[in-house]
C-alpha cells in the first residue's frame, strides 16, 4: 500500500527560556499508509501534538528524516510545504478552530480559497456537498457561535475534508465534547475518512475513540510504541478485524 | 489568475467580517483624502481664476509692452511706424495699441461718462477676452462707418440690453454726435456696485469719432504677444532695435503678463498641501493602528488559514490587500466628497470670481487623492502584513 508519510529516527528538541533543552520527541519511527486509521494515545505533555505537527508539515524535526509522499520535507521550501499541506492534509482540532463570524459554509470554503483551478471556482458547490455529507447542509448560513459543540466539530470535519486530502490529522477531536456527542462525531469522522479513502491519524485520551482505529500507538515521554487496539466495550473482537479487512480492501482499491 | 482572484475574494471576505472596525479607520482616510483633494482642486481653481483675471489685465504669457520714453514725447507717427516695422521683422502675429479715454455717451436715462479702452483687434487674443454676447472685433471692423463697440455688462444694462442681432446703436455725446454700433458684450472686470460703464473701441475708429486717447496723461502702449520660449531673446532684440531708432531716448520692452512674476500661489498651495499631507499621515497612523489590532486579534485565525495551505506570501498579500482595498474605497469616497465641495456653484463663485466658465474638476487632483489613499493603504498594511507572516502556525493554534 502506498506510503504517505514516513518518520525515521525523528527527534524534536526545543530550547527553553532558561537555556535548557527539552527533548519532546526522542527517535520516532512511524509509517502512515493510504487508508490507515491510526490512533495515538498517551499522557498529557507526552509530545502527541508535537508529533502531529511534524506529520502535518507544520513543523520540522530537529534530527531524523520525514518523507511526505516520498519527498524529504527538509528539502521543501516553506511555500512548497504550505501548498502540499493545503492539498494533502486536513486538520481537525480539539477546539474546532472555526473562523468566528463566518458562516458554516464560509468556513468550509476557506481551504478552497487556497486551491487552484476548479477547486477554487467550484468552491461553493464543493463546500455545500461536504456540509451535506456531515448532515449540516440545512445550517450552511449559520455562524459557528450559534452551533452546538458537536455541530461545530462536524463543520470542522467538513472543512478538513473538502479538498479531499490523503491524510487527516485529528488532535483530540472529541476532547471538547461530551461522551455521547464525541462518539457520534468520531464515528462520522471515521466514516467520511473511509469513504474518501483518506488516512486518519487521531490523537485521543478516549479508549472508545481509539477502538475505532485499526492501529494504535502510545506516546510516552517522547517515545512511540505500538499497542493493541483497545476493544470497544461490548464489541466482539472478531467484528473489529472483519471491518479492518473490509476497509483495507476498499482503501487499497481507492489508492 | 486563480491566485489573484482568490486573494481578492479572501480580502473582500475579511473586510466584510471586520467592517465596523475598518469603517472607523476609513472615515479618517476618506476625510483626509477629501481634504487633500479639495486643497489641490481649489488651488487649481483659484489659480485658473487668477490667471484669467490677470490675463485680462496684463495679457497672457508672454506679452511684451513696448515703449519709448524721453525728455520729450516721441513723434507718434514715427513711433507707430517703428512698431509696424518690428511686427514685420520679428514675425509678430498679434499686437495691439492700448490707450485709455473717457467719453460721454447718450443713454436712455441721460448722458453718462464711459471709460473707453482704445485697442486693436489683437487685444482680444492677447488678453483672452471672452464675450458673453455677440463677438469681439474683426480686422474689418476698423473700416466701418459707424464705430463698433464691445461694451461691458454695465454699459449694456444702461443701454437697455438691446438685441445685438439688430445692430443697436448708441450716440456719443459731443459736437459730432457720432453713432456707434454695439457688436459684443463682455463681463464687468471688477463687478462692484456703482461701477461706471466701460467699452472697447478700435484705435482707428476712436480717431474718426474724435475720441481723444491718452486721457489721464497716460501715453498709449503697444503690446505684442510672443512665444514663451522666445520671450527673453525677443525682449533683448526689440529693445536694442527700438533704441537704435530713437537715439537719446530710452526704449523698453517689458513683460507685463502674470507668468513673468512667478506663481504667486505656489507657496500658499505648498503650505496647505503640507497640512493636508499631515492630515493624511494621521489617517495612515489611524489605519495602521486598527490593522495592528486586527492582526493581533487574528493571529489564531491566520494560523488556522496557514494550516489549510495559505502560503506566507498569500498571508502577506491578503493582509495588505485588505488594507489597500479598504483605503481605495475610502479614497473614492474622499475624492467624491472633494468634487462635491469644489464643484459647488456657491464655492466656485467665491474662490474664483474672475472666471465666467469654471474648469472641470482637475483630474490630477482626483488621481493624487486616490493615489495617496492607496499608498496609505499599502503603508498601513505592510507592517501588520509582516507581523502576520511571522506568525508561527504551531504557536497560533496552540491554546
Ligand atoms: N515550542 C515549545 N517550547 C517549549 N516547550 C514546548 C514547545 N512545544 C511543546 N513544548 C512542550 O513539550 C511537551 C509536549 O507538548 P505537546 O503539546 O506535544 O504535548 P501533548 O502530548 O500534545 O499534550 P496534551 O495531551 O496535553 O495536548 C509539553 O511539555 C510542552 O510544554
Ligand atoms: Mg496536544
Amino acid at each position: 500500500m502506498e506510503e504517505l508519510v514516513s518518520l525515521t529516527a525523528v527527534t524534536r528538541t526545543v530550547r527553553l527560556p532558561d537555556d535548557a533543552e527539552l527533548h519532546i520527541l526522542k527517535g520516532i519511527d512511524l509509517a502512515v499508509h493510504a487508508g490507515d486509521h491510526t490512533a495515538i494515545i498517551g499522557r498529557s505533555g507526552g509530545g502527541k501534538s508535537t508529533l502531529l505537527n511534524l506529520i502535518g508539515l507544520l513543523d520540522l524535526p530537529s534530527t531524523g528524516e520525514i518523507r511526505f509522499l516520498g519527498e524529504p520535507v527538509n528539502h521543501l521550501s516553506n511555500n512548497a510545504r504550505a501548498r502540499l499541506r493545503g492539498e494533502s492534509v486536513g486538520f481537525v482540532f480539539q477546539q474546532f478552530n472555526l473562523l468566528p463570524g463566518r458562516s458554516a459554509l464560509d468556513n468550509v470554503i476557506t481551504p478552497l480559497l487556497y486551491a487552484k483551478g476548479s477547486g477554487f471556482w467550484r468552491r461553493r458547490e464543493l463546500a455545500m456537498e461536504m456540509l451535506d455529507r456531515v448532515g449540516l447542509s440545512a445550517r450552511a448560513d449559520v455562524l459557528p457561535n450559534m452551533l452546538s459543540g458537536g455541530e461545530q466539530q462536524r463543520v470542522a470535519i467538513a472543512r478538513a475534508l473538502v479538498r479531499k486530502p490523503r491524510l487527516i490529522l485529528a488532535d483530540e477531536p472529541t476532547g471538547a465534547l461530551d461522551v455521547e456527542t464525541g462518539q457520534t462525531v468520531m464515528a462520522l469522522l471515521d466514516t467520511v475518512a473511509t469513504e474518501s479513502g483518506s488516512a486518519l491519524i487521531t490523537i485521543t485520551h478516549d479508549s472508545n475513540v481509539a477502538a475505532l482505529a485499526r492501529a494504535c500507538y502510545r506516546l510516552e515521554a517522547g517515545v512511540l510504541t505500538a499497542v493493541d487496539v483497545p476493544l470497544r466495550p461490548g464489541t466482539p473482537g472478531a467484528e473489529t478485524s472483519a471491518s479492518d479487512e473490509a476497509v483495507g480492501a476498499s482503501a487499497g482499491a481507492g489508492a | 489568475m486563480t491566485g489573484l482572484v482568490s486573494t481578492i475574494v479572501e480580502a473582500w471576505q475579511e473586510l466584510r467580517i471586520n467592517k465596523t472596525r475598518i469603517l472607523l479607520a476609513l472615515i479618517g482616510v476618506a476625510l483626509s483624502v477629501a481634504a487633500l483633494t479639495t486643497v489641490v482642486g481649489m488651488g487649481n481653481l483659484v489659480r485658473e481664476g487668477y490667471k484669467a483675471s490677470s490675463e485680462r489685465n496684463g495679457g497672457r504669457s508672454a506679452t511684451l509692452n513696448l515703449g519709448v520714453y524721453g525728455p520729450t514725447m516721441p513723434d507718434p507717427e514715427k513711433l507707430s511706424q517703428a512698431y509696424r516695422g518690428i511686427q514685420e521683422r520679428y514675425g509678430i502675429k498679434y499686437s495691439t495699441n492700448v490707450s485709455q479715454a473717457q467719453h460721454g455717451f447718450q443713454f436712455p436715462n441721460g448722458v453718462q461718462d464711459v471709460q473707453l479702452h482704445v485697442v486693436d483687434p489683437g487685444y482680444g487674443v492677447i488678453h483672452r477676452i471672452e464675450v458673453d454676447h455677440g463677438s469681439w472685433f474683426a480686422d474689418s471692423d476698423e473700416q466701418r462707418f459707424a464705430p463698433a463697440l464691445v461694451v461691458s455688462e454695465t454699459f449694456y444694462n444702461a443701454a437697455g440690453r438691446p438685441n445685438l442681432t439688430t445692430d443697436p446703436v448708441v450716440t456719443l455725446a459731443g459736437a459730432q454726435k457720432t453713432t456707434a454700433v454695439i457688436i459684443g458684450v463682455v463681463p464687468d472686470q471688477y463687478p462692484y456696485p456703482g461701477m461706471p460703464p466701460s467699452a472697447y473701441m478700435l484705435t482707428g475708429a476712436a480717431e474718426k469719432a474724435g475720441v481723444t486717447a491718452g486721457a489721464y496723461g497716460m501715453s498709449s502702449q503697444f503690446e505684442i504677444w510672443v512665444q514663451d520660449a522666445q520671450a527673453e531673446s525677443l525682449q533683448a532684440a526689440i529693445t536694442a532695435d527700438l533704441q537704435q531708432q530713437f537715439p537719446g531716448m530710452e526704449a523698453q520692452a517689458n513683460r507685463g503678463d502674470y507668468a513673468s512674476h512667478g506663481d504667486p500661489f505656489a507657496m500658499v498651495q505648498l503650505a496647505v498641501g503640507g497640512i493636508a499631507g499631515l492630515v493624511m499621515l494621521l489617517g495612515a497612523v489611524g489605519m495602521l493602528n486598527i490593522s495592528m489590532v486586527t492582526v493581533r486579534y487574528r493571529v489564531r485565525e491566520i494560523g488556522i488559514r496557514r494550516s489549510f495551505g495559505a502560503t506566507s506570501q498569500r498571508v502577506f498579500v491578503g493582509v495588505m490587500m485588505e488594507s489597500v482595498v479598504a483605503t481605495a474605497v475610502a479614497g473614492v469616497v474622499g475624492v467624491m466628497l472633494a468634487v462635491a465641495v469644489v464643484k459647488n456653484p456657491w464655492i466656485e463663485s467665491k474662490i474664483a470670481p474672475g472666471l465666467t466658465e469654471f474648469p472641470p474638476f482637475p483630474l490630477e487632483a482626483a488621481m493624487l487623492g486616490l493615489g495617496a489613499a492607496i499608498l496609505v493603504g499599502a503603508l498601513a498594511g505592510a507592517i501588520p502584513a509582516l507581523v502576520a507572516v511571522r506568525v508561527k502556525v504551531i504557536d497560533a493554534i496552540r491554546f
